[in-house]
């Protein structure tokens, strides 16, 4: 991890609820991984107070540029919203653990909600790159708000909106139950609103098709310090989402605490 | 850096290389740190608190955000003393900052027995710092701190174990604390620090209840830095041992506030989490200040103000 100073290349929105945030990520900023964050100094005044994490949602790796997706859901968001490209911004990252990929792995299901799908983008891009078959599900409520974005067309995404405005009606986690193809050598991975990710866990699949789930949590450090962003788990009572986290492997979550 | 300020300040028997130093609980034990910013460059670190047994915490969420500050509910969350004297300190050890081990406890006896194994550490640690805003239990959960006759006690059997240097870390949740700081010096402290977080509430309106997992959290941050200096004030006229002042101290000019009001060095919390750099800025920003005011020590800085 490593705090610098860089530069915003673009920020605009996508779709009706949606921001997309490049910044520039020379070396010797390190490499991030999918699945990992960074956090950003949002305003140099004390409101608001904290940095706001936020997980990659792309590394252009010639370029030097990475990419986030956010919602803007208060102050913070708004403020970053507000920022224009070629203003500089404070960052720290990467940061936390990233989506694990097993070497011989061959099949790959990746499931976002929301604005869940940034990290999600990233992996099944990393997960294509090594000749993973990967199916992309994103869902979200209505038409309106599926991302406007050139990658997220790439990526070949089931899309399946809760309305039935686009695509699949109903959730992910319906789409899965009824037509994705799930065996033993399947890998799932998630990012979500946690009625999602919970529902993805206690899906009936082979017991040996791991499951692994990004949370999202609210932070102070975000690098393992103040014990803020504690998330109820199986192993050790709470587990820091900074940095145990924020990608568990499903069965570890004591979900009925969640 | 070429400079002919002394900014080392004395505490007990011992002097710290500099009077900035990161608080309790912000600053986890120095490792969580160590790639964001040169620890070298800090004064002390104060340890994540450190009780006899671990303890997972409280139920999150744990943090909300206020204006100008942050209510966290933690709930004391530590490896507990055994862990971290064989996982812990061998890196805090080999730091050239002093390690001051912040303890916590329930009982008297957890906060003895939590200093005598720290005691059979043969090196690393430089002292104590006592958080006596721990409910007691056996005195119907009314926070040691808050009772000057309990205060007075705990630091007098603390101060039977151990020749390091003894810091009580007061709560600011007291009608007048240069009693309590006063309880303190008598015990035989070398020093107290405060403050420690306000007690604060938020309610989230659409859920109807407490927005963290707990009724109640402590405030920090920039929101509580008149209390804090206020205190700091009032508490170093009550006693002759330093005073060690916190409490949203967020860039140098913070941090002159609290040396001016009577610190004679300060901690650095809330901050480390929006900049982990502040201490080190802070550093070079107090040396400056003394340059500019032409004092010759750190710890003169005090005398300046007309309060």
């Amino acid at each position: 991890m490593k705090q610098f100073l860089t530069q915003i290349i673009n920020n605009r929105r996508i779709g009706a609820d949606f921001f997309e945030l490049w910044l520039r990520w020379d070396a010797p900023a390190p490499v991030p991984e999918p699945g990992q964050f960074l956090t950003i100094r949002i305003s140099d005044d004390n409101v608001p107070l904290l940095r706001r994490p936020f997980a990659f949602a792309g590394y252009a790796e010639p370029s030097g540029a990475v990419s986030v997706i956010y919602q803007v859901r208060g102050r913070g968001t708004e403020i970053l919203a507000a920022r224009q490209p070629g203003e500089n911004i404070d960052v720290i990252g990467p940061l936390g653990r990233p989506f694990p990929i097993r070497e011989n792995q061959k099949k790959a299901v990746v499931i976002a909600g929301g604005v869940g799908l940034g990290p999600i983008l990233f992996l099944a891009d990393r997960l294509r790159s090594r000749d993973i078959s990967t199916t992309l599900i994103f869902g979200c409520r209505s038409k309106s708000l599926i991302p406007d974005s050139v990658d997220f067309m790439n990526a070949k995404p089931v899309i399946c909106t809760d309305d039935g405005t686009h695509g699949f009606k109903g959730n992910p986690i319906k789409y899965i139950a009824a037509k994705a193809d799930i065996d033993n050598k399947t890998t799932i991975y998630g990012c979500g609103p946690v009625p999602m990710l919970r529902s993805l866990c206690k899906l009936n699949r082979p017991a040996s098709a791991q499951i692994w789930i990004s949370l999202e949590a609210l932070m102070a450090c975000g690098v393992g310090a103040c014990m803020g962003c504690a998330v109820p788990t199986v192993s050790s009572g709470y587990s820091r989402a900074c940095k145990e986290g924020p990608v568990f492997n499903g069965k570890e979550i004591l979900w009925e605490q969640m | 850096m070429g400079t002919n300020v002394d900014m080392t300040v004395s505490i007990g028997s011992k002097s710290l290389p500099n009077p900035v130093g990161v608080a309790s609980g912000t600053f986890g034990y120095g490792r969580e740190y160590e790639e964001l910013t040169d620890l070298a460059n800090i004064g002390a670190i104060f340890t994540k608190a450190v009780t006899l047994k671990s303890r997972k915490g409280n139920a999150p969420p744990r943090i909300v955000e206020t204006p100008s500050g942050i209510i966290n509910s933690i709930g004391l969350a530590n490896v507990g003393v055994n862990y971290f004297l064989s996982n812990k300190l061998p890196f805090l050890k080999t730091l050239p900052c002093a390690v001051i081990v912040n303890v916590a406890g329930s009982t008297e006896e957890e906060y003895l027995q939590v200093v005598q194994k720290l005691e059979t550490a043969e090196e690393g640690i430089w002292g104590y710092e006592i958080n006596v805003s721990c409910p007691n239990v056996k005195h119907g959960g009314l926070a040691f701190g808050t009772d000057p006759l309990q205060i007075e006690q705990l630091t007098a059997a603390l101060r039977k174990l151990t020749p390091k240097p003894l810091i009580i870390k007061l709560t600011p949740n007291v009608t007048d604390i240069a009693l309590i700081a006063r309880a303190a010096e008598a015990g035989g402290a070398d020093a107290v620090s405060l403050i420690n977080t306000l007690v604060g509430m938020v309610i989230d309106t659409k859920k109807k209840r407490s927005a963290l997992g707990t009724l109640t959290g402590g405030l920090s941050g920039p929101a509580v830095r008149p209390v804090g200096v206020a205190l700091t004030y009032k508490a170093s006229r009550a006693v002759s041992i330093p005073v060690i002042g916190m409490g949203g101290i967020m860039n140098t000019e913070d941090a002159l506030q609290y040396l001016l009001a009577g610190a004679s060095a300060i901690q650095i919390g809330t901050a480390n989490f929006i900049d982990p750099q502040t201490p080190e800025k802070v550093l070079g920003g107090i040396r400056r200040y003394c340059e500019k005011q032409g004092v010759s020590s750190v710890t003169d800085l005090c005398w300046l103000a007309t309060l």
